[in-house]
């Protein structure tokens, strides 16, 4: 299956930097979207989109909404789904992984863990 | 009889007037005092609601100050992750013509090796061509070149990676900016309390950072993987459908 990544983060930085690193474990085929809205808009403008890579604070709509309004669409809601975020406290993860996201990353981020968590959720699906 | 216990009420209450005056004679310094603490008081409250105020009209421009920090990280930080991809690509371009000529230089060998045969009657040919092929020994050097090629881009890559303190930063910074606000806010209601001459516990004031901010109060760049580890334990847990109890004895 090829797959095609939507990265979404309010930071331009962050967006570059996970690109970079998929670039580097040999992925092409890249979105990009500065927040939760934007992402929404890019899902229901591009089905080839399968995997989303999101940070969570971020304006207008957060990771988190995006991941709930992700999984309660009928269309999206099997869209592998990454956070990656410097939200580290155990609440934080615990919330994510009840709204359904696939795999949980702490910023900063190695490309060894970037890698692993992408195997994991792709052996999963 | 009535009129004397009438004199004597007199004289006693009188008494206690005197009293009443010298009670009074010995206050009126003490109330004079304080007069006077008030008189020097009231300039020094001014002057604090003055220096309260002075400092809250320049929380702004610090707001301002802490925003252009991180507009201005963050363009440098784009500058250099342009710089990155450009050396990036340029690598790409030398290693790939690196390769290429190292895949040539097999087809070069196969021609050398055939012109030797066909030389091989005169030996002066050969041995310029045994001259000619020890000066194009490339083929050690070629290994090392891509070797060198793969550490670049690995320290350009660890480079880039590192840019993630960008971002959190960021987030740190915009944490303070909100933490000033709130302090810029806090400062404003202590002028209007020292004007009606009433000063709160400032130990009660709470800032909490408002729901949806864009940022992580606790944004941390650290090259720890206990967050991550913490992470990967709920994950495991979370997915393998794990109850809420047995999540809290993993963390007891």
């Amino acid at each position: 299956m090829s797959l095609k990544f939507l990265v979404v983060d309010d930071s331009v930085t962050m967006r570059r930097i996970v690109i970079n690193s998929l670039k580097n474990l040999g992925y092409d085929n890249f979105v990009e979207a500065g927040d939760g809205k934007e992402a929404l808009d890019k899902l229901s403008a591009d089905e080839a989109i399968n995997f989303v890579i999101t940070d969570w604070n971020m304006p207008n709509v957060s990771g988190l909404e995006l991941v709930k309004t992700i999984r309660g669409d009928s269309k999206l809601s099997k869209l592998s789904i990454l956070m990656v975020t410097t939200r580290g406290v155990k609440e934080d993860i615990i919330e994510a992984l009840n709204a359904k996201v696939n795999n949980y990353i702490v910023k900063p981020f190695t490309p060894q863990v970037l890698k692993e968590k992408i195997d994991q959720i792709l052996n999963a699906a | 009889m009535k009129q004397v216990t009438t004199m004597t009420d007199l004289f006693e209450r009188l008494n206690d007037l005197k009293v009443v005056f010298r009670y009074g004679q010995k206050l009126i310094p003490i109330i004079q005092s304080l007069i006077d603490f008030m008189k020097e008081t009231v300039p020094l409250l001014e002057d604090i609601n003055t220096s309260i105020a002075d400092s809250t009209s320049k929380i702004p421009k610090a707001k301002d100050q802490i925003s252009n920090v991180s507009s201005a990280t963050e363009l440098a930080t784009t500058e250099i992750l342009d710089i990155i991809d450009s050396i990036s690509l340029d690598m790409d371009k030398i290693e790939k013509s690196v390769i290429d000529f190292q895949s040539k230089d097999e087809e070069r060998k196969k021609i050398w090796n055939k012109l030797k045969e066909i030389v091989s009657n005169n030996s002066e040919a050969l041995e310029l061509m045994i001259q000619l092929e020890l000066l194009n020994q490339y083929n050690p050097v070629v290994p090392e070149m891509l070797d060198t090629f793969k550490r670049i881009k690995n320290g350009v890559y660890s480079i880039t990676l590192s840019l993630q303190v960008q971002d959190i930063t960021s987030q740190q910074l915009a944490a303070v900016n909100h933490l000033i606000e709130s302090v810029r806010t806090r400062l404003s209601s202590l002028i209007i309390h020292l004007d009606e001459t009433e000063i709160k516990d400032l130990s009660e004031m709470k800032i909490d950072v408002p729901e949806g901010s864009t940022f992580d109060p606790d944004a941390i760049y650290t090259k720890s993987s206990e967050k991550q580890d913490v992470a990967d334990i709920l994950v495991n847990n979370i997915n393998n459908k794990a109850t809420q109890d047995e999540i809290d004895k993993l963390f007891s």
